[in-house]
């Protein structure tokens, strides 16, 4: 006898009348909530939050904000502790030192979650709020694109950590950045494919735009030199799972594995890959985002650390690990150990991340630029950047914000070399840097294994 | 061939976490008539507590009966606390389900606030690889799908054979006539929501388990990948929900196989929106 199937008919059914419509309902409303809340908020490390919109003049004594504009949450969320904990080193420093024109430096975080949408209501309400901007920091290829015409549009001086290859041909005045276009980075990931001797390499990248834009550039220099794609896979970000994937990557036979898939994914994904590959870890090749002690301790958390670091390696631009810049920074930035809201891990991997080291440099450039041409002003102090990273005729060498202050009083001429090494800007305000191979100790500490010749990824270029 | 058996395998797995979800969510929404949307954000905070426990050296699975415990208490504070005064107050069915979205960033923001917004992995051994066929599944995978089995058929047993499960469906259906008919509805619905917010606990760290790595946010898209499970059932019908996890978590995992893997969640919704078209009152729902 076939008894009738138990049914809970919900009275909330017939109010909407068709389940489609209350699924729209639900589906509109999840849609609400993970477009999320975009947040900001002052961190009074080191000097107390500032007033005033920016682009203008501050007031004599206030504090001057440095506005970090970067993912906090999602899935890219481990960038803007990075950068926000450079920040306090940096303006500690600076502040330790008699700060700049009588005002002392605070920073501020800017989340945009990494997305677009986010990332412009963020940065409008930043500079609807905060008083006495002076520099903005961060912007990330996720929200690069963006967030930087508006920042430029409002005559703000910015530091961003993009790769993004628009950037060397749009001449934005008031950008500025300290890292490579992307297609080099995907050069040096394959240069490094080179050095483990891989003939085969599956992609295992996410799809959000900073790690899309590393896969055309990768395949055009895998074909050139000579490697074969075993598999292409792109990740959603937003998925919790990828067995398929991580099966397709596995029946592929690859001998390494190109990725940047930042959040949990990668960390997931490799676990499966191991799982799928009878406790076998096929050796990664990540981007320099990987060097950066959350996603170390994700990937270490699911991989095991020693596995990881033994099967890990990254291109990272090249930084100084000794010598007076790199003594000034480390003092600067882990006299901040603690302090810093949303820092986690092993606080010294943020003296290797990429991001912490340049835009340390970034903060001492706009204010050394500031002390020059004795404004706050980013229209004012702005040309003076150039100026004192490249250098002029009969500049005087110089590796800390301290020691540049102090030179520039005198009336010298400087050229400010911080830990990330000499800067060259470009007429669109770029520096590129040289790559290394970095690799982690089973402590999360970070070690540079190698370096890449800019002559080798010349041999990789399109 | 083998790359499609692996699928479905995963699918299974995906199915299995997807079914303890979706078949709590149906429930909690076809008795209680509220659509709450904080209850991926209740399986996140249950798998960050057992994610607390196994740091502190307890086992993921020794700690399933605390987060248990914990979700069905605090399921049934969040309706006594906060959906019941608003209900009280005559909210729309749609001022609840705003009211479920702030509790939902309120949970999930709390959770990163106190554990950081980076990725945690519990300390659990998968277990060795188990193949069959084209199948690949770790031992811990097969329990999952073992605990879901066990679930579906408990509530299975709940709906058919106990009074609770005759009250449930009683006040699912009409509360002014179970009430009448001398069914105390209020209690009845608090024993729901114990019972659904137990099932989020435990779908929570199955979904850790089996994610093996996860966030704060993660449950953001799984929630939709409930929601979209249970509507494919019908909503409000425990075995619709599990048919509908069963469609979903195939579909997603067999779909990245042979499509972009990045638009698995995609190929997912089409299956969803043509079901729909074809049956707007889902795959099990009573016909409008």
């Amino acid at each position: 006898m076939n008894t009738p199937t138990p049914r809970l008919t919900p009275r909330f059914t017939p109010r909407l009348t068709r389940p489609a419509a209350a699924l729209g309902a639900a589906v509109l409303a999840v849609a609400m909530s993970a477009c999320g809340i975009t947040s900001s908020s002052s961190s009074g490390g080191s000097g107390g939050s500032a007033g005033g919109s920016g682009g203008g003049s501050a007031a004599s004594g206030s504090a001057l904000t440095v506005a970090d504009v970067a993912p906090f949450s999602g899935v890219d969320g481990s960038l803007g502790p990075i950068y926000l904990a450079t920040c306090y080193g940096a303006t500690s420093a600076i502040n330790a030192a008699g700060g700049v024109l009588g005002h002392k430096l605070a920073c501020k975080s800017v989340d945009t979650r990494g997305e677009p949408a986010d990332a412009v209501p963020a940065v409008n309400q930043m500079f609807a709020s905060t008083s006495n901007l002076a520099l903005v920091i961060g912007c990330t290829s996720d929200e690069a694109a963006s967030v930087v015409p508006i920042i430029n549009g409002r005559k703000m001086v910015s530091f961003c950590m993009t790769g993004q290859s628009e950037f060397a041909h749009v001449h934005y005045p008031y950008f500025y950045r300290l890292v490579p276009p992307d297609l080099e980075e995907a050069y040096a990931m394959v240069a490094i494919a080179q050095h483990l001797h891989a003939k085969r390499v599956a992609l295992a990248f996410g799809n959000d735009i900073g790690s899309q834009t590393f896969v055309a550039p990768a395949l055009s220099a895998l074909k050139k030199a000579g490697i074969t794609v075993a598999t292409n896979q792109t990740l959603d970000l937003k998925a919790t799972t990828f067995r398929t994937e991580a099966s397709a990557i596995v029946q592929s036979h690859p001998d390494a594995i190109l990725t940047e898939a930042l959040g949990s994914a990668d960390p997931t994904l490799l676990a499966e890959i191991k799982q799928l590959n009878n406790g076998k870890v096929i050796p990664i090749i990540g981007t320099s985002a990987a060097i950066s002690p959350a996603f170390f301790k994700s990937a270490a958390a699911a991989l095991g650390a020693s596995t990881f670091a033994a099967n890990f390696h990254a291109d990272n631009l090249v930084t100084e690990s000794s010598g007076p810049a790199y003594a000034a920074f480390s003092k600067a930035l882990l006299s901040q150990q603690g302090k810093v809201p949303g820092s986690t891990g092993n606080f010294t991997t943020y003296l290797s991340a990429p991001g912490g080291v340049h835009l340390y440099d970034g903060i001492n450039l706009a204010a050394l630029a500031m002390i020059m041409s004795k404004s706050t002003t980013p229209a004012t102090y702005a040309p003076d950047i150039i100026k004192i990273g490249n250098g002029v005729s009969g500049a005087q060498l110089c590796y800390s914000f301290a020691a540049c202050a102090s030179a520039l009083k005198a009336g010298h001429a400087i050229r400010y070399e911080g830990p990330g090494g000499p800067t060259n800007f470009d007429s669109y305000h770029g520096s590129p840097g040289i790559f290394q191979i970095d690799t982690y100790s089973p402590s999360g500490q970070v070690n540079v294994v190698g370096n890449l010749s800019a002559a080798q990824l010349r041999a990789l270029a399109g | 061939m083998s790359l499609f058996l692996a699928a479905v395998g995963f699918g299974l797995v995906t199915a299995a976490v997807l079914a303890i979800a979706a078949v709590g969510f149906t429930l909690q929404f076809g008795v209680t008539d509220v659509l709450n949307l904080a209850y991926g954000a209740v399986m996140i905070a249950g798998a960050f507590l057992a994610y607390v426990l196994n740091q502190a050296g307890l086992s993921v699975w020794a700690a399933l009966p605390v987060v248990i415990v914990a979700c069905s208490a605090g399921s049934v504070l969040l309706n006594s606390r906060i959906y019941t005064p608003f209900k009280q107050r005559g909210a729309s069915p749609i001022t609840l389900v705003i009211v479920s979205l702030g509790v939902t960033l309120i949970i999930e923001f709390g959770v990163q606030a106190l554990a950081g917004g980076t990725s945690v992995s519990y300390n659990l051994a998968q277990g060795p690889t188990l193949r069959a066929g084209g199948l690949i599944l770790t031992a811990v995978q097969i329990a999952i799908i073992g605990v879901s089995l066990v679930v579906m058929a408990g509530v299975h047993v709940m709906l058919r054979y106990s009074k609770l499960g005759k009250a449930m469906r009683a006040t699912a259906a009409n509360p002014a006539l179970a009430r009448n008919c001398g069914i105390r509805t209020g209690r009845v619905i608090t024993t729901t929501w114990a019972i659904t917010g137990a099932m989020c606990g435990l779908a929570g760290v199955v979904f850790g388990i089996d994610a093996g790595s996860f966030s704060p946010t993660s449950t953001d898209v799984f929630l939709v990948l409930i929601l979209a499970a249970v509507f494919l059932g019908g909503p409000g019908q425990a075995y619709g929900a599990m048919l509908g996890a069963a469609v979903i978590g195939i579909a997603t995992e067999v779909s990245a196989a042979f499509i972009a893997a990045d638009y698995k969640y995609v190929v997912a919704f089409v299956v969803l929106l043509l079901m729909l078209g074809i049956r707007p009152s889902g795959l099990l729902g009573a016909r409008a």
